[in-house]
């Protein structure tokens, strides 16, 4: 009988990639510039403070947490785009989030706006906005220009992309301030330790968003053979994709107006776990899932540890760790395929 | 025996008011062995396309089993029909079985797994495509005319009465193009499928089919009997070129005649 997915097989795997996930982030959680006693943790309160209880419960643990949300939503939206555009080089921000992010960031700060919502700052809430509303906006000039989707899609996103771009530079040159500076040097990607209902909220969500992209994973498959082939073999394409993109960019926003942009995640993490596992989606998505977290979080301590007492924005360490974790998994794999002789 | 497929007064074009097909109307029989020919931008894929709901039929009915094409939802209809398309390399490296096991998606629970029977479903047609022996493999390793045998396996595991393959051969060599011809033409004899398969190659088709439709690019169309569509005057007028025509037992096969061809004389 030939090996097939089987739900026992996939709950194993997946129970296998969170007690990793635990693992490292306990691990991560000792990692620091200030050595922490684990013993004068458990013993503080909330009415006895002292500085380990401090920087364990509220520096390191939100951050490590707020990593694992951000690494997981990028590498399952990265999943999803790139089944949807049939796309290996398809990324989460391949569809203008990146730009209509710093747009609607460098709106906020010109605005001089002073509100919280749900904790957040006006920049994250107009990161969001301008995430979100970019990505709806290609997807229905992409749909205006008709039957060839994915093309029309890619082409909208380029065009939407440089022209949003073009729109940041002008804003920066003409608003000389300095805090149009800082906000684009967080837009390049940190994590940075955030309140519990920022965590509650967005991991609640991100989370509901991959359960949602689980459950339409065997009509994803299909649907990366093509849609015409899909429809054919019973896929309500239209819909599943409008779920599939729905979900992806919303998970896509919600990372972004946490942390900024970070690069790399998205792209490598679903092609590390494709290389290693396979493309089946119903594995695909919840293992990247973990695993964007699990590297997230690992990406994340090395930017706060290694150039300490400063820290290194985290986007550059998934591009210089990621890349060559990368290179190495393709080589692997290209010698066990016959790529390589 | 019993119509599958009816096609009533069906027009089609992309843009307004130019017609690719105009006032189509015929009838598939059940069990039966149909082959579409026609040049290049005669309409054959556009045909297919609407028989599988892939475009939305306009003007016309098409009725598959009785019942109108509009009215199957895209899950009905994927146990009534299934298509082959040309064959491709798709951008993610699934493996044989993976690929196969797709085809039982529209017959899967709420679960999102396939069930025993699924399996077993998706066994019998890598046997009987004989693609059993690389059912691990990834579908980009294979080569063309293996690749071309999954994807009519995916299709047996469909398990619908009717087969519609958008030229099957065209990537492959002699050899690939018989063993795929061979091997619809023992599903239709074995197991009763109904087939229709596009084709510019109309020796190939010929050889296979019970019947024929010939679609010229000016929307003039012959149905029938092989032997009855396929003559060197009609073949001569449907592709706009002429052709030399040669009997070989039973069967008759034609060769384009072009300003420079040998026969040219």
């Amino acid at each position: 009988m030939i090996q097939q997915l089987t739900p026992k097989k996939l709950v194993r795997r997946i129970i296998f990639a969170l007690v990793v996930l635990a693992v490292v982030m306990f691990v991560c959680s000792r990692i620091g510039t200030e050595k922490i006693s684990l013993k004068a943790v458990f013993s503080g309160t909330e009415s006895n403070l002292n500085t380990d209880y401090l920087i364990f419960v509220k520096v390191r643990l939100p951050r490590i947490f707020l990593a694992a949300v951000v690494g997981a939503a990028l590498a399952c939206a990265g999943v999803i785009f790139q089944a949807l555009l049939r796309n290996p080089l398809a990324d989460p921000y391949i569809l203008g989030i990146s730009s209509g992010a710093g747009l609607g960031t460098i709106i906020a700060v010109i605005s001089g706006f002073n509100w919280t919502l749900w904790g957040r700052s006006p920049i994250a809430v107009f990161a969001f906005a301008g995430a979100l509303g970019t990505v709806w906006l290609v997807w229905f000039i992409g749909r205006w220009t008709g039957r060839s989707h994915v093309t029309g899609l890619l082409l909208a996103g380029v065009v939407v992309g440089a022209f949003f771009s073009a729109m940041i530079m002008f804003l920066t040159s003409i608003s000389r301030s300095q805090e149009v500076y800082t906000t684009l040097i967080w837009l390049m990607g940190n994590i940075t330790e955030e309140n519990s209902i920022v965590i509650w909220f967005s991991a609640t969500a991100v989370l509901a968003g991959i359960i949602a992209l689980f459950y339409i994973s065997p009509q994803l498959n299909v649907i990366s053979f093509g849609h015409e082939d899909a429809r054919t073999m019973g896929i309500n394409t239209a819909a599943i994709q409008i779920v599939a993109f729905a979900v992806a960019s919303a998970i896509t926003a919600v990372a972004v107006s946490l942390s900024g942009l970070i690069g790399f995640v998205g792209l490598i993490i679903p092609h590390s776990v494709r290389l290693v596992l396979g493309p089946d989606h119903r594995q695909l998505i919840p293992l990247s899932a973990v695993a964007g977290a699990i590297f997230l979080i690992a990406a994340d301590t090395i930017a706060r540890v290694i150039i300490a007492p400063a820290q290194l924005p985290v986007g550059v360490v998934t591009a210089l760790v990621g890349g060559p974790f990368f290179l190495v998994l393709l080589v692997k794999y290209s010698k066990k395929v016959g790529w390589i002789k | 025996m019993s119509a599958i497929i009816e096609i009533e007064n069906l027009s089609f074009g992309y843009t307004t008011p130019q017609k690719i097909l105009n006032d189509i109307s015929f009838e598939v029989e059940k069990g039966s062995f149909l082959a579409i020919a026609g040049p290049n931008g005669a309409g054959k894929s556009t045909l297919l396309n609407l028989l599988c709901a892939n475009l939305r039929l306009k003007t016309g009915k098409i009725r598959i089993g009785g019942k109108s094409v509009k009215s199957y939802s895209a899950k009905a209809l994927a146990k009534k029909l299934a298509v082959v398309r040309q064959e491709f390399v798709p951008v993610f490296g699934f493996s044989v079985i993976d690929t196969v096991m797709m085809a039982r998606t529209a017959y899967f629970g709420q679960s999102g797994f396939a069930t025993k029977a699924d399996i077993e479903q998706a066994e019998d047609a890598l046997r009987e495509t004989d693609t059993i022996n690389f059912a691990s493999r990834p579908l980009d390793q294979l080569s063309g005319g293996e690749r071309q045998r999954v994807f009519i396996a995916r299709a047996i595991a469909q398990n619908t009465d009717i087969l519609l393959l958008d030229e099957p051969t065209s990537h492959l060599d002699l050899k690939h193009q018989a063993g795929i011809y061979d091997l619809l033409k023992q599903m239709q004899l074995e197991k009763g499928k109904t087939i229709v398969a596009v084709s510019h190659d109309v020796n190939l088709a010929a050889q296979y089919a019970d019947s024929a439709l010939l679609l010229a690019s000016d929307g003039d169309y012959h149905i029938g009997r092989i032997e009855e569509v396929f003559s060197s005057r009609q073949i001569a007028q449907a592709f706009g070129v002429r052709v030399f025509e040669a009997e070989i037992g039973t069967r008759k096969i034609f060769l384009p005649i072009g300003k420079f061809a040998k026969h040219n004389e």
